[in-house]
């Protein structure tokens, strides 16, 4: 194992691009997931369109090719960021269409009456929205959003393939370098699987702190 | 939709906002249109190479390979999802928790990572397959942890009195399973399935960091290589194909999803995972 001494330095870099990647790309997609859950239920017809587009397109074109695209394809439009931030909008506006799916269905599980219940205490709909609605809603879809998040943690790979160093990059680089293919990759799968691990308890606890509102 | 029957001076509002939203739409539209045309993105130049057969001859050939990879990688799935699926449902603990072990690894291993290692990997172990192959083992190791979960959920929202039944007619355990449980449930669960297919299909994009196999990405971007005028118009149709397929797909799948339900008036079979898309978001938390 001493071959990996040399690169724990770029293993450790590694792991926190992939952290930094999973951090930024999560909050931003929430919010991005939240407006758009928002605009899809929302009484303007112009928005539930624009909502409801935005999901169609970035659902279903896969990540590396949105990556690529990006990466590779905006540039000539003079639309050019440092790779890792094109990495992290590209995730965000992938798993943002996820998000804001998700969120829906918790959406649907609020009753009408409670909004008129909300609209008879003097509530408006932005109010009602902040302290009814998207508490309930979020409690109803823990379980579903932790799924939404492991998939964002496989997705961070995908930067990879336009050279962001994270974790699997590093990886197959180092496996190339020290022709150790199974060890070093193994060790890459596992801090993955480990990670998910975590990620999945935090998941369950967080689920059983919200368990009030069932 | 998540609001009430709206009063004359909420109809008063909304009309007003409706205005203003299809503004902004058409502002960010014309933003969008405007930056491209500055660009020269709509030059025929451009779009020269699009009038050529052989150009669209070799994007459409890269999105069949695309849609071989994800074929052949989804049949092996569903072959080793359905064994893995019957290894998690079996009583012994010596072969539920193996076939746990690696339902839960592969699942949490990306795609890409799995790509990597069997292209770098299995040719050490003496096995020098084809880029094909690296991209279809890669797939269907990931795919077949995802059908055994779901196949495992699939027989067990079958009736109890399904398997009695078998058992009382004298069949075996295995042939209980492979005759009656499994047939059954694969039928519930062809949406889901379906939704799989777009997650496959979805992943043979990978294969852009091979080299060795001309997936449709890939074939765009030799094509903007050649063509250095045409790079962002190449991917964009490029995107644009893998769009449509999987929209088709997934109307598929809520299709058959919508059928199966107004036959048997049955929930279907959906992992309570997002990436389930159409049929299996639908039935996520009714």
């Amino acid at each position: 194992m001493s071959f990996l001494l040399p690169h724990l330095g770029e293993f450790a870099w590694g792991i926190a691009f992939t952290i930094g990647l999973v951090f930024l790309g999560w909050v931003g997609a929430m919010i991005l997931g939240t407006v758009l859950a928002i605009m899809r239920v929302s009484p303007i017809r112009a928005a539930r369109t624009a909502a409801a587009a935005y999901i169609l397109v970035f659902r279903n074109i896969p990540i590396p090719v949105q990556m690529v695209l990006f990466v590779f394809g905006f540039p000539l439009l003079g639309i050019v960021f440092s790779l890792f931030t094109s990495a992290v909008i590209v995730l965000i506006a992938y798993h943002a269409a996820f998000v804001c799916e998700t969120l829906r269905s918790g959406l649907n599980t609020v009753a009408v009456g409670e909004l008129e219940a909300s609209r008879s205490l003097g509530f408006g709909p932005f109010a009602t929205m902040r302290y009814l609605v998207l508490p309930q809603a979020f409690a109803a879809v823990v379980q579903p959003m932790g799924n939404v998040l492991i998939l964002l943690v496989k997705n961070t790979s995908v930067a990879a393939i336009v050279g962001v160093a994270e974790l699997t990059f590093t990886a197959d680089k180092v496996a190339i370098e020290e022709v150790q293919a199974f060890i070093v990759l193994g060790g890459a799968a596992i801090a993955y699987v480990l990670i998910c691990i975590a990620l999945k308890r935090c998941v369950s606890l967080l689920e059983r702190r919200v368990a009030f509102s069932k | 939709m998540l609001f009430e029957e709206p009063g004359p001076r909420a109809k008063r509002r909304h009309r007003v906002l409706e205005v203003v939203s299809w503004v902004v739409v058409a502002g960010v539209a014309y933003g969008v249109a405007w930056t491209l045309n500055k660009n020269g993105a709509f030059d025929a130049a451009a779009w020269k190479p699009f009038s050529q057969w052989g150009v669209w001859r070799q994007l459409g050939l890269g999105l069949l390979n695309n849609l071989r990879a994800a074929v052949v990688g989804m049949l092996l799935s569903m072959l080793f999802g359905c064994l893995l699926g019957w290894g998690l449902l079996s009583k012994r603990k010596l072969v539920r928790n193996p076939c746990r072990a690696f339902a839960d690894l592969f699942n949490g291993i990306p795609i890409l990572l799995l790509l990597f290692f069997t292209s770098l990997v299995l040719p050490s172990w003496g096995l020098p397959l084809s880029d094909f192959w690296f991209l279809v083992i890669a797939l269907s190791l990931y795919s077949t942890a995802v059908v055994g979960d779901l196949v495992r959920a699939g027989v067990m929202a079958l009736p109890r009195g399904e398997s009695e039944a078998a058992a009382a007619l004298g069949f075996s355990e295995s042939e209980s399973m492979w005759l009656i449980l499994l047939p059954q449930a694969l039928r519930v669960m062809s949406p889901a399935l379906l939704s799989q297919m777009v997650i496959v299909f979805k992943g043979t994009t990978l294969a852009f960091v091979l080299g060795g196999y001309f997936d449709l990405l890939r074939s765009a971007t030799v094509l903007g290589a050649y063509y250095s005028r045409s790079l962002l118009q190449a991917q964009v149709v490029a995107a644009i194909a893998f769009m449509l397929v999987n929209i088709g797909l997934s109307q598929m799948a809520a299709a058959i999803d919508r059928r199966e339900k107004q036959r048997y008036g049955t929930q279907p079979v959906a992992l309570d995972d997002l990436d389930t898309h159409g049929g299996g978001a639908a039935s996520l938390a009714r």
